[in-house]
């Protein structure tokens, strides 16, 4: 980055808003030692994940990584426990001089075209966010397909031109707006009633989980950035995120 | 903006048909009876206010269509409301061709895709049999001008204040408001591209084996029928135009 520009703190604005829900750090997943990814010092990227767990919330994944000066990159995902039907949180940052590129969205964990009820509880009333963002200069559909797939009704996502040093803040408010409203759905977050609807939230969440763990780092990031990690990296991140 | 007077807009069905001859090779016969309604007064219709056909369709030796439906109908000399809808019979997943073609003088509102019929996060394996070919298409056509305008595209933006609708919508769906006339014609070879590739699949189309993955199915079906038939703005004008209750066999016709 050029002289008198500074990344935008992405993580921190994040971390800030994942700290209401009081997380626990978690150190291992699923037998796997996650504190390896806390701080990565490679000789071509460095940076640091970490996953967290909460009341109500089975994981959460919330990190950053720079392949280099020319770039930054910020996740923050948000996976429900599993006696909850919320949605998932996603929210994907890469930073260049010029350009930042953003996904953010709120997965619903049923078929939201048949659950009306789901729907108007998780997707539309999300929506006036939706309609505030869609001016962002340079908003567009998610380039990669097994992504787009996932998403919801209300995805917002843009490759935003930094023309002025203002607009990097404004690429970084549909991730903290969003993330406020998936918030504010936790406190009411009920346990779900009926075998029939544990059954089919139990699906969906395995079925985007499995394709976000296969897909996710391979779409979105280029071949030099997925090397410089290795392999045994990326597959971590895969299990602090998802 | 170039206004394209009524004599010059497109015409849809005539386009489709004759021009581009779409259906070559299949052997289309009239569709009499739909969900126990005569069709026979959609084939072609004068109202007050409006003219026009919706021509619905099964093919001759195959049992794998619901329906194939194409219409116009022209309102007051000012614009016409098109539409191409192919559906399988519920024996099959294949998603839902469907086609949108509204023009008046100053633009061309245009929604086509091919709606899932099933959840797609869930069913990654759909997305790959059915739109591996769409993907190219759809990033072929897609910066048509209209689509995307001051570098804002307006994928899913026609549709948005229906949540319902965009629900409906599978991530390849083209979408927006064109108006020069050449970009008109674009959209047309467009539509022409999709519903090519549509026909491509529904040759290939194979019935669905598992039990419980066709009452998946049929579910999001009935429901995408059910929002279209009762919730479409366009409903509506149907029934100023055909009256209450008559208006039921046009929008069961269109979707």
């Amino acid at each position: 980055m050029g002289e008198g520009t500074r990344w935008t703190p992405y993580l921190e604005k994040m971390g800030e808003l994942i700290g209401q829900l009081k997380p626990a750090a978690l150190a291992a997943w699923e037998g796997q030692d996650l504190t390896v990814l806390q701080d990565i010092k490679g000789s071509q990227i460095t940076g640091g994940c970490r996953a967290y767990h909460a009341e109500k919330i089975e994981k959460i994944g919330l990190g950053s990584l720079a392949p280099g000066d020319n770039a930054r990159y910020g996740f923050c995902t948000i996976v429900p426990g599993e006696k909850y039907d919320l949605p998932l949180f996603l929210s994907r940052w890469e930073e260049r001089e010029q350009e930042i590129t953003i996904l953010v969205d709120i997965m619903p964990t049923v078929d939201s075209l048949v659950d009306e009820a789901y729907r108007k509880k998780y997707i539309e009333s999300v929506q006036p966010l939706w309609d505030r963002f869609a001016s962002l200069p340079g908003i567009c559909p998610e380039e990669s397909d097994v992504i787009r797939s996932l998403c919801s009704i209300i995805y917002t996502a843009a490759r935003i031109p930094i023309e002025k040093e203002g607009m990097r803040l404004a690429a970084l408010a549909p991730h903290t707006e969003y993330l406020k409203s998936y918030l504010a759905f936790i406190p009411d977050a009920l346990p779900v009633e009926g075998d029939a609807k544990r059954n089919e939230i139990e699906k969906k969440k395995k079925a985007l989980r499995k394709t976000l763990r296969t897909d996710f780092f391979k779409e979105i990031m280029p071949d030099s950035v997925r090397q410089s990690l290795g392999q045994k990296h990326l597959d971590l991140m895969s299990t602090v995120f998802f | 903006m170039a206004k394209v007077a009524w004599n010059d807009m497109v015409a849809f069905e005539k386009v489709l048909v004759e021009d581009y001859r779409l259906f070559e090779g299949l052997d289309l016969v009239p569709l009499e009876t739909y969900e126990g309604m005569d069709t026979r007064p959609a084939w072609e219709f004068k109202a007050p206010m409006a003219t026009g056909f919706y021509k619905p369709y099964l093919i001759k030796g195959s049992d794998k269509i619901e329906k194939i439906t194409i219409g116009e109908l022209h309102y007051m000399g000012r614009a016409k409301y098109c539409a191409l809808n192919m559906t399988v019979s519920d024996a099959y997943d294949l998603p839902i061709f469907a086609c949108e073609f509204d023009e008046t003088a100053p633009r061309v509102g245009i929604t086509t895709d091919f709606m899932p019929t099933v959840d797609m996060a869930q069913h990654g394996e759909y997305r790959e049999r059915y739109y591996k070919n769409l993907a190219g298409l759809w990033r072929k056509y897609r910066t048509i001008p209209g689509f995307v305008r001051e570098g804002r595209c307006l994928v899913q933006r026609r549709y948005g204040p229906w949540p319902w609708a965009r629900e409906t919508l599978s991530p390849f769906s083209l979408d927006g408001r064109v108006e020069e006339r050449e970009d008109r014609q674009t959209v047309v070879e467009a539509v022409v591209s999709y519903a090519r590739e549509w026909l491509d699949l529904l040759k290939k189309a194979e019935p669905i084996k598992d039990p419980a993955y066709k009452q998946e199915m049929l579910r999001r079906k009935r429901a995408m029928q059910k929002y279209y038939r009762e919730l479409d703005p366009g409903g509506e004008v149907m029934k100023k135009i055909f009256g209450e209750g008559k208006h039921h066999l046009f929008v069961s016709l269109v979707f």
